[in-house]
């Protein structure tokens, strides 16, 4: 019986421990759940402190800091930036309390006393204040993320600052000199500053990063010290999403005075002679361009000009140069995954709501006829027009622009029929009344006013295409049951059947255009049910 | 027991023999099964499915199964995430947030039909069985219930009549098997009306999607979920988010169920063909060891006594001829002293006279 009693208990501390490390696995499992105060949090002035990643590996993990919490904090104490930022050539530099990285125990030091002095201090004070111990601040688990949109300027911001300044470049603008090591201001050569600020801080070059942090802010710190208005200094003024929607933007900013033509041609540059001269002239045919309308339609010059302020052609010859990292004129041209490239910038357009209801189902990269070429590149200039001088050649641009017709083509309203009943499939549902005219009528006055549409769709029917598509331009397009019959034909694998052919080019089309009504789950809103 | 050298060469080549017996290891080699040639599959395009939830009627209405709740038309039944059920062999889900400009997106779950399923490889009684044509099968008439193909299956996708006490059933979509047999659509590919099933060969199919993504880069991710998961399955899935988003798991790796076991199992003839005979010969050589050890033993014992007894004895033979000689001896030395007595006393009476005449 003793042997029996010693069995039982063995058991039941053998079950007991079981259960218990069978549930704190299931914890285990499950996670610890993140601290309360940072869980989840989202901000933008989330500063991650690696910098003594530059003498080594680290130690310890790094360090998130939120900056716009500290310039709150000292607000409240009416300190200011100085507290933090050392004055460098009368600007703040952007390193905390030192102007290089010296030395790894140095710079270590700097940061251990200096912060965790004024977290003693103004915890001293009782004030809510920051940590003190090791790993308070050096933790292992980040749980805030950073929520930093990229901010740049526009043509508002711009103008905006132009006014503030007289449009005085000077203020803002400048070259650099090698030789004599200084900035100087050159008139005519005013671009945005990511020409020469990179992504990276270089030898005399500092990075887009500190240059606009640098110039941007501290112009703004002293216009409002002197209680003027000026732009943010704190990161979520410019770097927070909802702050940036509240920059107020011009709507009709006047040109920005550059030199930039108004009507080019785009085309391979040479001098006169070389044009004429059938051995060296272009093949293709010259592009009318206006600048003067693009200049309206982008919100800023880089969106073209990516890396300098002169013409596409300089850099992107005809057979690729070095400076244009042979990407050749046509490429540059027809690209159309970049936002730069004439076709990459319509293709963008193309995913606008009004545009992608027909552009969504084409296939971006399909074969198009040689007539649309055509549609841009409008003339030989050879030596029946192209020995001429740049000013007449503006002018013939801009006579070929004028004479190009941008209006989109419909058919008369007696073409168009009214209402098409469509009885192809009737199974379980009556026969719909599609109200096509209203349908024809809403797709052109969407694109009314939109140039680039227009021109492209000048051909009479061109619109009609997005529904009456695989078929010539025509008043009588055939039916959709001439080539949609039965499903899942092995012949023609892509080809929906009749009944996916009708509610998929509906559909389709209400999605992509963000049409809430009639829902596609309704099948009786199309269709009375039989 | 002894066993003779022949008998034990004999046990051996019988236990080697066993181990021949086997023939489902072959799936842990280097074979790699693609499908049966033509056989069929279904295409999800999620960037086409509406949500209608019509593939949902038409599979009732196919398999005759039991009403549902709720009607099919209801669409407030998608705000709840579901699976398949023993009352519907497929079920929609709808997933929201995942694709933000265009709106939700929708998720048909079904029997994946794989080219190697876990279903069949762990059902011991062949109720599931992969056909020819390319749907995995159920024969209700051998199931015996047991629901480890429930816990074989890696979408979690057969379901167990639990309320039906008598004649339960594994409930799992056959892709319309007597359907498709005779040439027609299976219920759900039939009712779809934008076509986001399409029903073909798999080997077409996976032409087709290939060409869907390639004409729409931007629309699809580009995978197609089905390929080669799990071995490859009969179902295949184009997604407009990555599909986990969709509710698709993505950790199941290309490994086929079956190939996942068959090593392990391939081990078990060995073991039932050579442990037996093993054990028994190591049992037949220590017991034999025993015995001998006691056979030893008892010889040892009883030399020892035999000796012992010996030794006893001519030690008594000895003792005792010792005694006769000390008898003797003392006998002696008696009749010697009894002889020397009576010679004395004519001698002592001299002597007496002679000491008493000196003192």
């Amino acid at each position: 019986m003793e042997k029996g009693k010693s069995g039982l208990r063995g058991a039941g501390i053998f079950v007991t421990v079981a259960m218990i490390s069978i549930l704190s696995m299931g914890l285990g499992v499950r996670g610890v759940p993140p601290s309360s105060d940072d869980a989840d949090k989202v901000r933008a002035d989330m500063i991650t402190i690696d910098y003594l990643k530059t003498f080594g590996k680290l130690e310890r993990p790094a360090v998130v800091f939120l900056h716009d919490k500290h310039t709150a904090a000292l607000e409240k104490q009416n300190k200011d930036c100085t507290t933090c930022h050392l004055s460098e050539n009368n600007r703040l530099g952007p390193k905390f309390k030192r102007l290089k990285d010296t030395h790894k125990t140095e710079v270590m030091d700097i940061f251990h006393t200096q912060c965790i002095a004024c977290h003693r201090e103004t915890a001293a004070n009782e004030e809510k204040s920051g940590p003190v111990s090791c790993g308070d601040c050096h933790k292992e688990e980040i749980t805030i993320r950073s929520s930093r949109q990229p901010m740049g300027m526009d043509k508002s911001l711009h103008y905006r600052h132009a006014k503030a300044h007289d449009n005085k470049c000077e203020k803002c603008h400048h070259e650099y000199n090698e030789q004599t090591q200084k900035l100087y201001y050159q008139q005519g050569k005013e671009g945005t500053c990511r020409y020469c600020h990179g992504k990276t801080t270089e030898e005399k070059k500092v990075s887009m990063r500190l240059a606009a942090h640098l110039s941007c802010i501290d112009c703004h710190r002293k216009t409002l010290e002197k209680n003027q208005s000026a732009g943010p200094v704190d990161c979520s003024g410019c770097h927070e999403l909802q702050e940036q929607k509240m920059i107020e933007v011009v709507q009709k900013v006047p040109r920005i005075k550059r030199n930039q033509p108004d009507i080019v041609f785009v085309k391979k540059i040479g001098s006169v002679d070389e044009i004429s001269n059938p051995k060296t002239q272009a093949r293709m045919k010259a592009v009318p361009f206006s600048h003067v309308a693009h200049e309206d339609y982008n919100d800023s010059c880089r969106v073209c000009h990516h890396a300098d302020l002169n013409a596409c052609a300089s850099c992107h010859t005809l057979t690729g140069s070095k400076e244009g990292e042979q990407i050749k004129l046509e490429q540059a041209m027809h690209n159309l995954n970049a936002e730069q490239s004439c076709l990459g910038c319509h293709q963008i357009n193309q995913q606008e709501k009004q545009c992608a209801g027909c552009h969504a189902s084409l296939e971006q990269r399909r074969k198009r006829g040689e007539e649309t070429c055509l549609t841009c590149h409008m003339t030989a200039l050879n030596e029946n027009t192209g020995n001429t001088s740049r000013a007449d050649e503006k002018a013939l641009a801009a006579k070929l622009l004028d004479s190009r017709v941008a209006v989109t083509a419909s058919y008369k309203d007696a073409d168009v029929p009214e209402k098409v009943v469509i009885d192809g499939l009737m199974n379980q549902y009556k026969a719909v009344d599609l109200p096509h005219r209203k349908i024809v009528h809403t797709l052109a006055g969407n694109i009314k006013d939109n140039k680039l549409a227009n021109y492209f769709h000048s051909d009479v029917g061109t619109i009609c295409q997005g529904c009456h598509h695989n078929s010539p331009l025509s008043t009588q397009p055939p039916k959709c049951a001439s080539c949609h019959g039965r499903p899942f034909d092995p012949d023609q694998p892509l080809r929906p059947g009749l009944m996916a052919a009708y509610h998929s080019q509906c559909m389709e089309c209400h999605k992509e255009m963000g049409i809430k009504k009639p829902v596609a789950t309704d099948c009786s809103g199309c269709h009375k049910e039989k | 027991m002894s066993i003779s050298r022949r008998k034990f060469l004999g046990w051996l080549a019988a236990a080697g023999l066993s181990t021949s017996v086997t023939r489902t290891a072959r799936a842990a080699t280097t074979q790699h099964f693609t499908g049966y040639p033509d056989s069929v599959g279904v295409l999800f395009d999620n960037t086409r499915c509406i949500g209608c939830r019509k593939c949902e009627a038409g599979c009732n209405k196919v398999n005759e199964l039991a009403a549902p709740d709720q009607p099919f038309d209801d669409l407030a039944v998608l705000d709840n995430q579901r699976r398949t059920s023993a009352r519907s062999y497929t079920v929609v889900n709808r997933y929201d947030q995942v694709n933000y400009l265009k709106g939700p997106l929708y998720r048909k779950i079904q029997c994946n039909h794989c080219l190697e399923p876990a279903c069949a490889s762990a059902c011991f009684v062949r109720a599931f069985a992969k056909s020819k044509i390319g749907a995995v099968t159920y024969d209700e008439t051998v199931c015996v219930g047991c629901r480890y193909c429930m816990i074989a299956c890696p979408f979690e996708i057969p379901t167990y009549e639990y309320d039906n006490a008598i004649t339960p059933r594994v409930m799992k979509c056959t892709l319309c098997y007597p359907r498709i047999s005779k040439g027609l659509l299976p219920g759900c590919v039939e009712s779809c009306p934008t076509e986001a099933l399409t029903y073909a060969k798999r080997e077409d199919l996976l032409q087709i999607a290939r060409e869907r993504i390639r004409r729409f880069p931007q629309r699809y991710v580009d995978h197609i979920y089905g390929e080669h998961e799990m071995g490859g399955t009969s179902w295949l899935y184009l997604s407009a988010v990555p599909f986990r988003q969709i509710g698709m798991r993505e950790d199941l790796g290309v490994t086929p169920a079956p190939e996942l076991t068959a090593g392990a199992l391939s081990g078990v003839p060995i073991v039932v063909g050579m442990w037996p005979v093993l054990l028994t010969g190591i049992y037949a050589i220590s017991k034999r060891k025993e015995k001998l050890a006691s056979e030893e033993k008892e010889l040892a014992v009883t030399t020892a006594v035999e000796q012992a007894e010996a030794a006893a004895e001519a030690k008594l033979a000895e003792a005792l001829a010792q005694a006769d000689e000390e008898k003797k001896k003392a006998i002696d030395i008696e009749v010697q002293k009894a002889l020397e007595e009576a010679a004395r006393p004519e001698t002592e009476e001299a002597e007496k006279s002679e000491t008493e005449e000196d003192s």
